[in-house]
């Protein structure tokens, strides 16, 4: 009992004091470097020998000092992530690594760079396309991030830096998939809530630190009883960067229960490993570009009924697994790449009988009620 | 409503051709079925027209005609569809005006909605995208009218260049970049060949690379005659001549029309004939994409003697000579090399002169060689790619060139429910006394 409390504390802890635990480390020496979304692959970091952390936003701040910088138009996330670091909440940082996700990310590179005056910015430059010769190019292009954090940490990458680094990320995704596998039952050992506050506190730790916590977890909230009140409209989240709880709480206090997520810090970031036995660049190549399910990577096949099983087929196997009753689909404003995805993603879905909300959301605390509303009519609806 | 039946007054010839230009590059994807010719969903300035070109595939351009519907005032009937469909208006306006022509057009199995804009356009036999640094919607978009038109085949291709880092020397990278446009290019030209039956002519192909080449010369050629005090073409005209370069980029009609803007600017330069009577004040049209609705703004700027002789938007290439491009048998390895150092032409300038940036190097270019005294952004909200950092460009343009001034103007290039006339014209007014002081202080 006494260890359940330290593990869900800390986890506590780490979600409301985002990147405290590296700002000790940082004190201490080490060498940290910041990055966005799930398309950076974190095992270079790591082989560096730099604890990567991923930047967040906060919902529950407004965008101010950003506005003399970043045009509006640009996706509310990314504004409000470069606001805060505008701010000095991310001070701690060596270097920041920003990747061509999206127009977004692309056409904002040099408003980070010349305006946060780190020591070092990378602007990775990811192909959309998975072809051949695109992981080739891609395998070049991180060729040129491994020569450039060298130059900047004077310190090389070794092919076995980069295979423990594969290895230890590896057991990182397999042990957030395991804690994942107990919210399949009903009801689930560990609620969204909850989960979304795992999410967001382990991509702010080293990864061997997230890996102890994740697997301590796993152990306490096993040995949780399942107590049934019925059952409950569960639901699946889709979006990009959400890194908030307001959504899973609206869903949990409106007498659903959030069990699945399609997420950029959830899902997207933990269902794919890279395979230990290739050439390591390839094998993070190779992962990074054609098994990540992010909209901003084209896959196609010769029908338009197998590029969809190509893309979205996952879907349905999450919708299975995890008994999902109802899909909400969130987009940020200005979002491009999921925004042309949203009648796809949503026929796709309720083809498959599955009722779907979509909600276009400016990643700000202030569009809560609006979203409650409508989240606690799509609950109504479900549980009818 | 009578701003909307005022029609703009051309400094140029050339310019009132552009209708037919437009008209005829409509007309042939409506023929096209006709002729037995294949129709291509095609996007802009993604160094892939040529090849179409070679294969005698059709292109439909999607942004054109958006374009056009904005320009008619009639693209709110087809946002609306799209928005009815779930797209967000916060998304690029020329795909979602698009889509809803797209979705509208299906639901009425296949014939074209009600009074189309200059009659439609046609049904696509595929849909070619690129995924690159231009912009997300030059795949997604394709990807989301597959979902409509669910029979017909996409190819996405990948060209992209190296990214601008001021520590870094791209020239060691240039390789690497043009390796995969070219293979990019090559894929395309399969995906062409599958779905016409037709092998590529190599030599064809090589030929209309060539025509391009000296198209992009003859056009540059052609506005550079624009640096004449007073400017003979201004912005207002350059949003029309931009067609043929933009869209029918390696056609002979292209090569033609630059040679005959280059005779007439000629002739008007000899003359000492100016766009306005009394040119006061030359702008840079700094970046942004126009609101083709309100092309009438730039009468506005001349009714007060600011003219406009030169605009980064829809100068869509350089001279050859100047890129320096290596020598190559190869005509797809040319188109990327093309490619690859337009993008990056601005790059060694801007390492010259800490803190600049290339898109601002390439405005103090400008801003020298046409004699600007001010600058003018358009800020689209629906278009991240040329609209997102115009910010920092001004900004960096004050700190690292000087106290010019400048101005922002905000609106859309498709949806014109952002757009407010009165508003514009006094931030124009505005603008125009900050000039005058302006200059006042210059002495
Ligand atoms: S939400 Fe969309 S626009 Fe924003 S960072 Fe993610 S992919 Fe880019
Ligand atoms: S460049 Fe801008 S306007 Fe053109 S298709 Fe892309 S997002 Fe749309």
């Amino acid at each position: 009992m006494n260890e359940e409390k330290s593990y869900s504390k800390r986890v506590e802890e780490e979600f409301k004091n985002y990147g405290k635990r590296v700002k000790e480390l940082k004190a201490s020496g080490k060498r940290v470097i910041g990055y966005l979304s799930p398309i950076v692959p974190v095992e270079i970091i790591t082989a560096s020998g730099a604890i990567p952390i991923r930047l967040k936003g906060d919902v529950y701040e407004a965008v101010t000092t950003a506005n003399g910088y970043m045009e509006t138009i640009v996706c509310p996330f990314v504004r409000n992530v470069f606001d805060s670091a505008l701010k000095g909440k991310y001070g701690f940082l060596d270097g920041l690594v920003m990747p061509h996700l999206c127009d977004s990310m692309d056409r904002t590179a040099d408003i980070w760079n010349y305006n946060l005056g780190l020591n070092y910015f990378h602007f990775l430059n990811v192909p959309h396309v998975t072809d051949e010769p695109s992981l080739d190019f891609f395998k070049e292009i991180l060729s040129i991030f491994i020569s450039s954090l060298e130059r900047f940490l004077e310190r090389e990458i070794r092919e076995e830096d980069l295979r423990m680094a594969i290895e230890v990320h590896n057991r990182n995704r397999g042990a957030m998939r395991k804690l994942y596998e107990l919210r399949k039952s009903e009801p689930p050992l560990i609620n969204g809530v909850e989960m979304m506050k795992v999410l967001v506190a382990t991509m702010g730790l080293p990864v061997g630190e997230s890996i102890s916590m994740v697997e301590g977890l796993i152990e306490e909230v096993s040995e949780r009883k399942l107590i049934s009140d019925g059952h409950k409209p569960r639901i699946m989240i889709i979006g990009d960067q959400i890194d908030y709880t307001s959504l899973s709480e609206t869903i949990e206090d409106g007498g659903g229960i959030h069990v699945m997520d399609d997420i950029s810090i959830g899902s997207k970031a933990y269902w794919a490993d890279v395979e230990v036995d290739k050439d390591p660049l390839y094998a993070i190549a190779e992962r990074y570009l054609r098994k990540l399910k992010l909209p901003t990577f084209v896959e196609s096949s010769d029908t338009y009924s197998e590029t969809v099983e190509k893309r979205f087929g996952y879907l349905k196997d999450f919708i299975e697994e995890f008994r999902v009753d109802g899909v909400i689909l969130v987009t940020f404003r200005y979002c491009d790449p999921y925004g042309f995805e949203v009648p796809l993603i949503k026929g796709y879905i309720e083809d498959l009988g599955i009722p779907v909300l979509y909600m276009e959301d400016e990643y700000s605390a202030s569009t809560i009620p609006r979203a409650k509303t409508r989240i606690e009519a799509f609950l109504e609806m479900l549980m009818e | 409503m009578s701003e909307e039946k005022k029609t703009r007054q051309l400094a140029t010839e050339a310019a009132g051709k552009i209708p037919k230009f437009v008209r005829g590059n409509l007309s042939a994807t409506l023929r096209a079925k006709e002729e037995g010719k294949k129709v291509a969903y095609a996007f802009i300035a993604d160094g892939q027209d040529e090849i179409l070109r070679a294969m005698d595939i059709v292109p439909a351009w999607g942004e054109s005609y958006s374009g056009i519907c904005a320009a008619k005032r009639d693209a709110e009937r087809f946002l609306q569809k799209a928005e009815s469909n779930d797209f967000s208006r916060s998304l690029c306006t020329y795909a979602t005006c698009n889509l809803g022509f797209d979705i509208w057009r299906e639901e009425l199995d296949g014939q074209m909605p009600p009074d189309a804009p200059w009659g439609g356009m046609a049904r696509p036999d595929m849909i070619i995208g690129s995924a690159q640094q231009l912009c997300d919607p030059r795949f997604k978009w394709p990807q989301a009218t597959q979902y409509y038109l669910k029979d017909v085949p996409v190819f996405i291709g990948g060209m992209y260049y190296p990214p601008w880092d001021p520590n870094t020397d791209h020239k060691q990278q240039e390789k690497l970049y043009v390796r995969y446009a070219k293979e990019e290019l090559m894929a395309l030209v399969r995906f062409c060949e599958k779905h016409t039956g037709k092998k590529m002519d190599w030599d064809r192909l090589s030929q209309i690379v060539e025509l391009s080449d000296r198209t992009c010369d003859m056009f540059i050629d052609a506005y550079e005659l624009r640096k004449a005090i007073p400017t003979p073409m201004d912005t207002g005209d350059a949003m029309n001549t931009m067609v043929p370069i933009t869209f029918n980029l390696g056609t002979e009609e292209a090569y033609n029309f630059y040679k005959d803007l280059f005779d007439e600017l000629k002739g008007k330069v000899d003359r000492g004939e100016g766009v306005v009577e009394n040119e006061r004040f030359r702008l840079i049209w700094a970046a942004g994409l126009p609101s083709w609705f309100a092309l009438n703004d730039f009468q506005y700027f001349h009714n007060k003697g600011a003219v406009f002789p030169v605009e980064v938007t829809y100068r869509v290439c350089e001279r050859t000579d100047r890129l320096d491009l290596p020598r190559t048998d190869d005509p797809l390895e040319h188109i990327a090399w093309r490619w690859v150092r337009y993008w990056t032409n601005w790059y060694e300038k801007a390492r010259k002169r800490p803190g600049s940036l290339p898109k601002v190097e390439r405005i103090i270019e400008y801003i020298e060689d046409y004699r600007c005294d001010g600058a003018v952004f358009h800020s689209a909200f629906s278009c991240r790619s040329w609209h997102a950092g115009i910010i920092q460009q001004a900004q960096v343009l004050t700190k690292v060139y000087g106290d010019i001034p400048i101005l922002i103007l905000e609106g859309d290039i498709v949806d014109i429910s952002t757009y407010n006339e009165a508003d514009t014209h006094n931030r124009i007014n505005a603008f125009i006394e900050l000039l005058e002081k302006s200059r006042e202080k210059r002495g």
